[in-house]
């Protein structure tokens, strides 16, 4: 029986280089390496497109080709019959490629040979299994089908955005192993996402930012396509694609820079999925490791469907949250704290609020805390609803599916970790209290 | 008729070949469909610019009936450690049975290309059963070099290294 193109995937990891024949009209074969065959669907593959050269040449006279695969875990070999459809110069596949290509490099001492000018799609015509010696693969990982499952309760269960994370996250270190891992939401009016829960490092990096479509989260935003980059890949970093947007871009004061970013210094494993529901970007889970080949396709897989769940339910728990809540309980009466008042500044330009010299945060969150303040000052109000911040349009949200849930995780998160004297706490769905200990100043600073 | 010596292969080239230790040689039909295979070693005559490849015969029925049909050859040989890669091209290619040495020079290739891997961090065991050939099943393809290539990854390669003769 033939393998099908499925149960090769491992060969497509890049972990061994695989050789292609290619032959030219006049019938001289060509044999040459390439560093990338890459999975597409069932009946197709792409390789990278690097060089104008002698394979470049033959593929575009002559479409048959044929490829061999060295399984990396297995040494059985796979030779592939291969017929060229076409060059994708740009878009998902791509980028994708273009992304693992950067590792493929860094990983082999090529970085900065290897430019992808395009990929190449091959039509798989046939799959033959080569006769030869193998080795036993190494003891497979427990099923990630069985881990996804198991995670599965946990995300069903949550009742608000925030628990939704927080279980998510949880379930990738119990179920996963994956200790190092965050959710960034979209803020798509500002091409930017902004993070809202992580795990795994010495700083939450609650409230950091990154462009669409800088770095593998960017990336994997902008085309709304897994990229999973199995080494080191200096190009991918935050750090780079954080700097060279404040330099390339106008919107660079709104980006958030204040906040550092969590990510690892040196991951040598990096996979950013989007979450995507409703036909819209939501976010990304971006996942990392220390260790190079952390993760496989079926982690690819799993993280997948596990996006999209969290995707479907954060939507949901949003919109729930958002429909009740509108018949707001007798407002307690708050009383005034003690104490020597806190000056809160609040900067209309950039919407960033400062809890006397300490930056709290800005943006749609600053503008958010900044009516919450005064609500509370001047209508001496402390409880809220989503609903109302929704209907609200001073605060200018930047659209109807902006993710109102996110911000609100987001500030709460930046009160606490600043152990601010004002913080926000759940009181009920669609709810929220305002609890300040201190008196507040409120200062509107052009 | 008048027949031209051949020019040798240069020593570097010769001994390059015949010591790479990652080798792949191709063939095409008669309809210009390319077939590939891990090769289990070579030998080289600079001065006659002849190479000898073993190949497995269980694993090269198709190149084999293309050498046998087309005559048409592109061997790639290449050090993973340094990715320094050769192409040398024939025309004449011929398949013969193994010769005195040529079964020792297989075994040794498989020996070197463990040595060059297993420090890049592949498994002994898996590199050694990549060319795990039983001594029965090789032959040789047999040509003449009549074009040879840089093929070292980058901008540079393809680019032909001697003079069209």
């Amino acid at each position: 029986m033939k393998p099908s193109l499925d149960a090769l995937r491992a060969c497509f990891e890049g972990a061994v280089p695989s050789m292609l024949a290619t032959c030219d009209v006049n019938g001289v074969p060509n044999v040459t390496y390439v560093s990338q065959v890459h999975y597409v669907d069932p009946s197709h593959v792409a390789l990278s497109f690097q060089f104008f050269n002698k394979t470049r040449e033959n593929i575009l006279a002559n479409p048959q080709a044929t490829v061999l695969l060295l399984h990396p875990e297995t040494a059985r070999c796979y030779r592939l019959a291969l017929l060229y459809r076409r060059t994708e110069p740009e878009g998902p596949l791509f980028e994708a490629m273009k992304a693992k290509l950067a590792g493929i490099a860094s990983h082999s001492g090529m970085t900065g040979v290897f430019r992808l000018l395009g990929a190449d799609v091959y039509q798989v015509l046939d799959i033959e299994a080569v006769e030869g010696a193998d080795v036993p693969p190494p003891p497979s990982p427990r099923s990630r089908l069985a881990s996804l499952r198991a995670l599965v309760p946990a995300v069903n269960g949550a009742t608000d955005v925030a628990s939704l994370l927080e279980r998510t996250l949880d379930g990738l270190g119990e179920q996963f192993g994956i200790t190092h891992a965050m959710v960034l939401f979209a803020d798509r009016a500002r091409s930017s996402l902004y993070t809202v829960a992580s795990r795994g490092y010495p700083q939450s990096g609650i409230g950091s930012e990154v462009p669409i479509g800088r770095g593998i989260i960017g990336v994997a935003a902008q085309y709304r396509t897994p990229i999973r980059i199995a080494h080191a890949a200096a190009e991918y970093s935050y750090g780079r694609a954080v700097r060279e947007h404040i330099e390339a871009s106008e919107l660079a004061s709104l980006l958030e820079t204040a906040i550092p970013f969590p990510g690892l210094a040196e991951p040598n494993s990096q996979l950013s999925v989007p979450i995507i529901a409703a036909g819209q970007l939501r976010g990304v889970l971006h996942v990392e490791s220390p260790e190079a080949q952390r993760f496989s396709w079926e982690d690819e897989d799993a993280l997948v469907t596990l996006a999209a769940l969290v995707g479907e339910a954060s939507l949901a728990l949003q919109q729930a949250a958002e429909c009740h809540g509108e018949e707001a309980a007798g407002e307690p009466v708050r009383a005034v704290p003690p104490g020597a008042p806190l000056l809160v500044r609040h900067f209309a330009a950039n919407h960033s609020v400062f809890l006397g010299d300490d930056y709290l945060i800005k943006g749609v969150a600053g503008a958010i805390f900044w009516r919450l303040v005064n609500a509370w000052v001047n209508e001496q109000r402390s409880e809220f609803t989503n609903r109302e911040l929704r209907l609200d349009r001073s605060l200018n949200l930047p659209d109807i599916d902006d993710n109102l849930e996110a911000r609100l995780i987001l500030l709460q998160r930046r009160l606490a970790e600043r152990q601010a004297p004002v913080t926000i706490e759940k009181a009920g769905r669609g709810r929220f209290r305002l609890s300040v200990r201190r008196p507040l100043l409120l200062q509107d600073a052009e | 008729m008048d027949r031209q010596p051949p020019v040798p292969l240069d020593d570097e080239t010769a001994r390059f070949l015949a010591s790479g230790e990652s080798i792949t040689l191709g063939s095409r039909d008669v309809r210009c469909v390319p077939s590939l295979i891990k090769a289990a070693g070579c030998r080289v005559d600079a001065a006659l610019r002849r190479v000898r490849v073993f190949v497995d015969r269980r694993q090269a029925r198709q190149l084999l009936a293309d050498i046998a049909a087309t005559r048409a050859v592109a061997l790639v040989v290449s050090r993973p450690s340094t990715h320094h890669t050769l192409q040398v091209k024939g025309n004449d290619a011929v398949v013969e049975p193994l010769r005195d040495g040529d079964a020792e020079v297989a075994a040794a290739h498989r020996l070197a290309f463990a040595r060059e891997l297993v420090p890049l961090g592949y498994r002994r065991d898996w590199t050694l059963a990549i060319h795990e050939f039983p001594v029965e099943e090789l032959v040789a393809v047999a040509f003449t070099v009549d074009a040879t290539y840089a093929q070292t990854p980058g901008p540079g390669a393809g680019a032909r290294l001697e003079a069209p003769r």
